[in-house]
C-alpha cells in the first residue's frame, strides 16, 4: 500500500459528514454539502489516478470538475428560480 | 528527500480536506457553510498537482491534474457566488440590500430581514 492509497482512504472519511448534511439538512444545506463532495471527489479522483498508476483515470478527475461545475450552477438557479 | 516531501504534501491535502469539512459540519447556515469549500477547492488540488510532479515529472497526468485545479479553482468562485445569489433570492426575492438594511457582523448582531419587493 503507497501513500496514494493511504491518503485516498483516509480522504473517504471526509465524506460522512457530507451524507449527513446531504440527509439532515433542509434544501441549501444539501446544496452547499453537493458542491463540497464534488470538490472532495474530485481531489479523491486524482489521489486514486495515482494510487493504482492508471494516468488515464485522470480524465475522470477533469470530467467530474467540469459537470460538478455545470451541475452547481443549474441547480443554484432552479432553487432561485423554483424553490423560493 | 522526494518520498518525504509527496507525503507531507499529501498529508497536509488530506488534513485541509477533513478540517473544511468539519468546519462546514459545525456552521450554521449555508452562507457560513459555503466559505469551506475554498480550502479543498483551491489548495488541495494545488498541493496534489505538485505531489504528482514531484512523483512523475512533466508527464501527462500532471498537466491534467494542473487543469482540473485551474477548473476546480474557476468552479468554486462562480458556483459559491450563483449559489449564494440564489439563497438569498429564494430569501427575499430580490438579491440587492434593501434600503436601511444592514449586514449582521458579531453573533450579538440582530438579523434585520428587508421587505420583500413586490
Amino acid at each position: 500500500m503507497n501513500v496514494w492509497e493511504v491518503a485516498s482512504e483516509v480522504a473517504i472519511f471526509a465524506l460522512v459528514p457530507l451524507t449527513w448534511i446531504a440527509i439532515h439538512g433542509e434544501v441549501r444545506q444539501r446544496l452547499v454539502a453537493f458542491f463540497m463532495a464534488g470538490v472532495l471527489i474530485t481531489n479523491l479522483l486524482m489521489l486514486l489516478t495515482m494510487a493504482f498508476n492508471r494516468t488515464p483515470m485522470m480524465d475522470l478527475a477533469l470530467t467530474l470538475a467540469l459537470m460538478s461545475f455545470g451541475g452547481g450552477v443549474v441547480f443554484a438557479r432552479f432553487l432561485a428560480r423554483y424553490l423560493q | 528527500m522526494k518520498a518525504i516531501a509527496i507525503d507531507v504534501l499529501l498529508g497536509v491535502s488530506v488534513l485541509i480536506m477533513l478540517l473544511s469539512v468539519l468546519g462546514m459540519w459545525r456552521m450554521r447556515d449555508p452562507y457560513q457553510r459555503m466559505h469551506y469549500i475554498s480550502p479543498p477547492a483551491a489548495l488541495t488540488p494545488l498541493l496534489i498537482s505538485i505531489a504528482i510532479l514531484i512523483q512523475n515529472g512533466l508527464k501527462p497526468e500532471f498537466f491534467k491534474a494542473v487543469i482540473t485545479t485551474l477548473i476546480l479553482i474557476g468552479m468554486n468562485t462562480v458556483v459559491t457566488h450563483a449559489a449564494a445569489r440564489a439563497f438569498r433570492i429564494a430569501e427575499t426575492k430580490n438579491w440587492h440590500p434593501a434600503p436601511g438594511e444592514e449586514v449582521p457582523i458579531h453573533s450579538s448582531d440582530e438579523l434585520v430581514k428587508p421587505e420583500a419587493e413586490s
